[in-house]
């Protein structure tokens, strides 16, 4: 046990000690659990100093999954092209209900009216079609789709399509929806289970959070098993390690998943067999982190010197790795070419080693799709280009390779429903590597979706699950011909692509945090598969529900100059910092200065205006206590003014999709009321007695005056001009 | 009808009198908080200015106009105006009986109060809104203070003159004294914790106030209705002149003593405002009436001395409030009862009979329509409010309907001049020589007056006033039309159609009436009476006669007037003369195709 616990990791051990260890401890663990639950109990009384074996199962404490199963099953050594296969054939074997295997399409007539059969599906070079399952109960019945090959069509369940392994490379995008694929199996139709045998069910899900604190209660020392310096964050043991097995169930009933964890079979055994060999120093898959961390081979196996259009004949066939191969995430159709992120098109029959190589997107389309003697003329962006009526038909490229004819078809021809449009409402692709979550668009810079601040509230609940940073797919760089851009672009799928880990090549040691820590986000995408949008919609309404303005009383009036009004925001609310958008809404309500003499108060209605919110850069705290940013807005308000300040805010959003406006009909009334006195001096005691003394002088001198005046028989007619009256 | 003419006894009556009708409740809340909101010692600067531009011009001519015509409100404008313009002298005492109407009820919230302080209910630990509350929304309470109001008026006026006089020299002697004990007391408050705020305020002029047309316009408007200028009350009271009385000196002396007063009031209510109130312009500026039944209480409950001296602080103020009342309540009934007894009804029957109307036409302003203030909790009559929005302004007619005698008369004698020169065609220079100072030389400067009049007033009558009156008058409408929600809805009590068909309406009616009842009366011939005969026709028009109270001795010639050649114009013992000589004498005709005489 020593591996388990050595260091501030948790270092599994490799070799065939563990492995054997491993294979025993379900039913080691059998035998002691009685006695493991009961000093966890107590451990828990005191949170200081404790390890993970006092408070947890010993099989959660050793990092271990409960599917039993070999090093691969158990996340400690890499599946690869063929292990992964036969665990799909053998998750679906043993759950027939709610999971069917499949290896490519069997095709048919495609939604693009071309003819396709399984050959078509499969790798140029290995000849594998991708292996891919189906999950949702009562996968063998439902509607059939003979083109596809899946039963388990059911119109009113949303699908989702979780696609592994573009990149051959990156290892870490196909063991992660192989811990899914494992996740569901076991969970399934199971409830109330106690994951990490803490006694408790259920009380730590997927956010990212160590929602009952029990990492946190370790000894310091434990509080960072992944090793990824921070405590009890994504992927360390006690965090997000009790699920809710209901939700699972809830899904795979309610969803059709669409699971393809290797979608370049032909990448992904080269890389594994002849490029580590040829180019690692011999590595293998156990290997190949210490020697090619961050190398390895990216696209697929094309060969572009003999396939295709190319007129002249590759004699070897071998894979020449200095020009073949297509970069399967270049070769989408949406918005096909270079120059953005991608090389192409190559001259026929050429080749090039350039830097961009890898990025190769496939060659240019030689097929007048629509028959009308023009070639290429309406690119795949949505817009009838030639303007004759139909969008997109006659497309310049892509969709040229196996692997991506394979996802094209698997889309178009998924429409349980026959209303002429996909079945995925969310798509996930993953990836390596940066620790990233991405969203579209990757085809142009400095641009936004129309769902832009939607696809960034998805993203950063993914990016809280995992503690990636979310972005926009170009930011990070411009890529054309993405998943994507094709998935969002052409179907309006909300999609996104996980860069996982730090490597292509992860230390195998670290496969199993890594995808714990990506586990949530499978389930995530297919959860909101019924209806991206409208789940953001709502999210950012709750979100939006966490903020507050300043209450009256909170508000503290300066003895000069303007008031300031604060509204505490969430930092990950995409508020628009344009001023029209978000800002403060007052006026300042005086009494009426003709006022009438016998009803209440009448009050100046003055017309709103608006100040700007500019971010204090101090925190607060939101609604449901979490973080929350002050913004503060200046309101100039005389300080000689007296009467009642108006105010609320308004937040709008980045696509200014809402304006959400606080105070909320919660807070109770769409605008607070500040009652504002008088802050100004009252004036000078000097000036003021001379005022007073002017205008006593006038009123009380003259009236003293003229009745000295009146009552005086011998005074002289008031300004009586010379020779006047009488 | 009394034998001989009805007189107060001296000059110190008859600005007791005058005085007594000027200063009012709104010398006592209005002002304070318009000092409040508009700038303090700022607000001041124009008050001042329109005391000689708008309050004592008004209230000369007003002098010189009943002085002259020895009549009532109708009256005065039938000889001045001519006889198709009795109707204008009708407004003018509708307008102030129809104020009075609700002022009876106002003046009896300030009964009730004053007695409610000398009970004690209005101490420190009293909710004054809860006070307020709940005498308003009982109306036995509030209709048994109007009516008590109404009694003490009628009392006050039923012997006429000399009663009037000395009711008023007595209540206005008592309110100096309760003003100035009241001032003195805020003084102390005031200066308790070491300033005078209260008084640094309301003396301290904030320039940029100054640049602000509101300011003006509410120092204007001040003017226009705290002196009563221009409402018909002066032309009444100076009915009872004696012959060789002055108009001019009283008429300055009255609207100084109304401001003098105004400063005591304002003086007092800001420094005891200030000294106890956390923030003293919001409680100054921002409300109503209201807010001096629900602030003044508590503040007054604050003054030092203790229990006993607050009780008397606050007694003081409620009584100096409802003698201010009742003084301009005797005025109004007075300026209606007035016209009645011109046209030979005897004066207790007129007495009663507008008391009686004041107190019924006043329950509705008293009992209905009690509305909650939703933001305040504090009840307010909003019957009451309607009224006043409605009449408040009708006032400026009153006072529009002077200066078109002036004019007038002004244009006549330019006409006579020419006439008896052989001058044709408009000359200005001939006007302003021969026209346009008439006015001021045949009624004003007659040799009676203490203060002789210059051209000043002229060019007040001729060019300010009509500027000052398009002034108000607009601003009025704008104001309503910038803050009232739909104003042009006829429904809105609060809107512009409601006034103007209210207005409408009173003006149809009164043009309508004057050749039926105001200059002539309907005799029946028929079998059907009054007014069923109006429709049959069966009736004669009589010409009515009216009376005109002349001191013995005085020489109040009205024969260069544009009514003053009518036979019916009488003094008071006059025989009337025989109907069936005079041109006046009409034959039946309908109302529809009977032209305005």
């Amino acid at each position: 046990m020593e591996a388990v616990n050595g260091g501030g990791r948790t270092k599994v051990a490799r070799g065939l000690r563990t492995r054997v260890t491993c294979l025993l401890l379900p039913f080691m663990l059998s035998v002691v659990a009685p006695a493991a639950i009961a000093p966890a109990a107590i451990a828990q009384e005191t949170p200081s100093g404790i390890e993970p074996t006092d408070i947890w199962s010993e099989e959660y404490a050793s990092g271990m999954f409960p599917w039993g199963g070999n090093a691969q099953i158990q996340f400690q050594e890499y599946h690869d092209y063929e292990s992964t296969k036969a665990r799909m054939q053998y998750l679906a074997d043993t759950n027939p209900d709610i999971i069917s295997f499949h290896e490519g399409l069997f095709g048919g007539l495609n939604d693009r009216g071309q003819e396709t059969s399984l050959d078509d599906y499969k790798g140029w070079f290995y000849n594998n079609p991708s292996p891919w399952v189906k999950i949702t109960a009562g996968v063998e019945n439902g509607d059939y789709n003979p083109f596809n090959g899946d039963a388990g069509n059911y119109p009113d369940r949303p699908d989702v399509m979780l696609v592994g392994n573009h990149h051959a490379r990156e290892w870490m995008s196909y063991e992660v929806p192989m811990l899914f694929l494992e996740t569901v199996a076991y969970y399934y139709g199971q409830a109330g289970l106690d994951n990490d045998g803490d006694g408790l069910i259920d009380e730590d899900s997927w956010n990212g959070i160590d929602d009952d604190g029990d990492c946190l209660s370790l000894n310091a020392s434990f509080q960072d098993s992944n090793g990824d310096g921070v405590s009890c964050g994504p992927g360390d043991l006690g965090v997000d390690e009790d699920f809710s097995e209901q939700y699972i169930t809830d899904l795979v009933d309610t969803r059709e998943i669409y699971l393809i964890p290797i979608l370049n079979t032909d990448g992904l055994i080269y890389d594994q067999t002849e490029w580590l060999a040829n180019n690692c120093n011999g590595a293998t898959t156990a290997n190949a982190y210490e020697e090619c961390p961050r190398s390895g081979w990216r696209k697929n196996l094309r060969d572009n010197t003999v396939t295709g259009v190319t007129p002249i004949p590759d004699l070897d066939e071998a894979v020449d790795e200095g020009c073949d191969g297509v970069d399967l995430n270049r070769n989408y159709q949406f918005e096909w070419g270079a120059p953005l992120g991608a090389t192409g098109p190559l001259i026929p029959g050429a080749c090039y080693a350039g830097v961009n190589n890898d990025v190769y997107n496939g060659p240019v389309d030689t097929v007048d799709q629509d028959g009308d003697l023009r070639l290429n003329e309406d690119h795949v962006d949505g817009k009838d280009d030639d303007a004759d009526g139909l969008v997109d038909e006659d497309w310049l490229g892509g969709n040229s390779e196996p692997e991506t004819k394979f996802i094209q078809d698997m889309t178009e021809m998924n429409d349980d429903n026959n209303d002429g449009a996909s079945d995925f409402k969310a798509t996930l692709t993953w990836h390596s590597f940066s620790e990233l979550v991405l969203y579209p668009w990757g085809h142009c810079t400095d641009c936004e979706s129309p769902d832009h601040e939607f696809l960034v509230y998805h993203g950063d609940q993914m990016a809280q699950m995992t503690l990636y940073e979310n972005l926009q797919s170009s930011d990070l760089y411009p890529t054309s011909g993405d998943f994507c851009d094709w998935h969002y672009g052409v179907h309006n799928s909300y999609c996104y692509t996980m860069e996982i880990g730090n490597n292509f090549h992860e230390n195998p040691d670290d496969i199993s945090q890594i995808a714990v820590r990506n586990l949530g986000v499978p389930f995530y995408m297919v959860e909101i598969a019924d209806d991206p949008r409208f789940r953001a919609v709502h999210g950012l309404e709750n979100m939006s529900a966490r903020h507050w303005i300043q209450t009256p009383s909170e508000v503290s009036i300066p003895e000069k100059g303007d008031i300031q009004i604060d509204l505490c925001l969430d930092p990950y609310f995409p508020f628009s910092t344009q001023e029209d958008r978000s800002y403060l809404s007052w006026r300042f309500v005086e009494p009426n200065r003709l006022q009438n003499d016998y009803g209440p108060t009448e009050w100046r209605e003055v017309p709103w205006e608006k100040a700007p919110f500019a971010a204090s850069g101090d925190d607060c705290e939101l609604k449901d206590g979490t973080n929350g940013t002050v913004l503060t807005s200046a309101v100039p308000i005389p300080d000689t003014s007296v009467g009642k300040l108006q105010y609320r805010a308004q937040l709008g959003t980045t696509n200014g999709a809402f304006p959400f406006t606080y105070p909320t009909i919660e807070d109770g009334g769409n605008y607070y009321e500040l009652t504002m006195p008088y802050r100004a001096g009252f004036g000078s005691a000097v000036l003021a007695v001379l005022m007073f003394i002017f205008i006593a002088g006038v009123v009380w001198g003259g009236l003293a005056f003229l009745l000295r005046t009146m009552f005086d028989d011998d005074a002289p007619v008031l300004s009586l001009p010379p020779g006047g009256h009488e | 009808m009394s034998s001989s003419s009805d007189q107060f006894s001296g000059r110190l009556g008859l600005i007791f009198a005058t005085i007594g009708a000027a200063i009012g409740t709104g010398n006592i809340w209005r002002f304070p908080r318009m000092v409040g909101a508009n700038g303090g010692g700022s607000f001041l600067v124009p008050w001042v200015i329109f005391l000689f531009l708008w309050s004592i011009p008004l209230v000369i001519a007003e002098f010189a106009l009943g002085k002259r015509s020895r009549t009532g409100t109708v009256g005065t404008f039938r000889i001045f105006n001519g006889p198709k313009f009795a109707w204008m002298g009708l407004w003018t005492a509708w307008i102030s009986t129809a104020i009075g109407f609700y002022y009876a009820v106002v003046t009896g919230w300030c009964i009730n109060y004053f007695q409610t302080a000398v009970r004690g209910g209005l101490g420190s630990d009293v909710d004054t809104t809860e006070v307020w509350n709940t005498f308003l929304q009982d109306p036995s309470q509030v209709i048994l203070f109007q009516t008590l109001a109404v009694l003490i008026t009628m009392a006050a006026i039923w012997k006429g003159a000399k009663a009037i006089e000395k009711v008023n020299v007595i209540l206005m002697v008592s309110l100096f004294i309760l003003l100035f004990s009241a001032l003195f007391l805020a003084f102390i408050m005031d200066l308790n914790d070491g300033t005078l705020d209260g008084f640094v305020y309301m003396f301290s002029i904030q320039p940029e106030y100054l640049l602000e047309p509101e300011t003006w316009i509410n120092g204007l408007s001040q003017s226009a209705w705290s002196c009563s200028a221009g409402m018909g009350m002066a032309i009444t009271y100076s009915v009872y002149m004696r012959k060789d009385e002055d108009t001019t000196l009283n008429a300055a002396t009255m609207c100084l003593a109304n401001n003098s007063i105004s400063i005591i009031a304002g003086l007092t209510v800001m420094m005891a405002v200030f000294s106890v109130v956390d923030d003293p312009l919001s409680a100054v500026s921002g409300g109503s009436s209201a807010i001096t039944f629900l602030v003044l209480p508590e503040v007054f409950a604050q003054a030092p001395g203790g229990p006993a001296l607050q009780l008397a602080m606050v007694a003081m103020f409620f009584l100096a409030l409802s003698f201010a009342a009742l003084t301009s309540m005797i005025s109004t009934v007075e300026l209606c009862v007035r016209n009645f007894v011109d046209h030979g009804v005897n004066r207790e029957k007129a007495v009663g009979l507008t008391s009686i109307a004041i107190f019924l036409f006043g329950i509705p302003s008293a009992a209905t329509w009690i509305l909650v203030d939703e933001s305040t909790g504090v009840a307010f009559p909003q019957f009451l409010e309607v009224q006043d929005h409605i009449w408040g302004y009708g006032l400026m007619f009153s006072g529009l309907f002077i200066a078109y005698a002036i004019w007038k008369y002004g244009w006549s004698r330019y006409k006579v001049w020419q006439t008896e020169n052989g001058i044709e065609g408009f000359s200005m220079r001939d006007y302003l020589d021969h026209g346009v100072s008439s006015f001021r030389d045949d009624f004003i400067n007659t040799g009676d007056n203490d203060w002789w009049i210059g051209k000043w007033w002229d060019y007040i009558m001729y060019l300010g006033f009509p500027i000052m009156f398009v002034i108000l008058m607009g601003t009025f409408f704008v104001d309503m039309l910038v803050t009232v929600e739909d104003p042009w809805n006829p429904t809105n009590p609060k809107g512009i159609t409601i006034i103007l068909i209210f207005w409408g309406i009173t003006a149809f009616l009164f043009i309508s009436m004057n050749r039926l009842m105001l200059v002539n009366r309907v005799v029946p011939t028929g079998k059907s009476g009054f007014p069923m005969c109006l429709l049959s026709g069966e009736y004669v028009l009589e010409p009515r006669p009216l009376f005109r109270n002349v001191p013995e001795g005085a020489d109040v010639p009205i024969d260069t007037l544009p009514g003053g050649e009518d036979p019916f114009i009488l003094k008071v013992g006059d025989p009337i003369p025989e109907i069936e000589n005079q041109p006046f004498a009409v034959s039946g005709g309908s109302v529809m195709d009977a032209e305005i005489v």
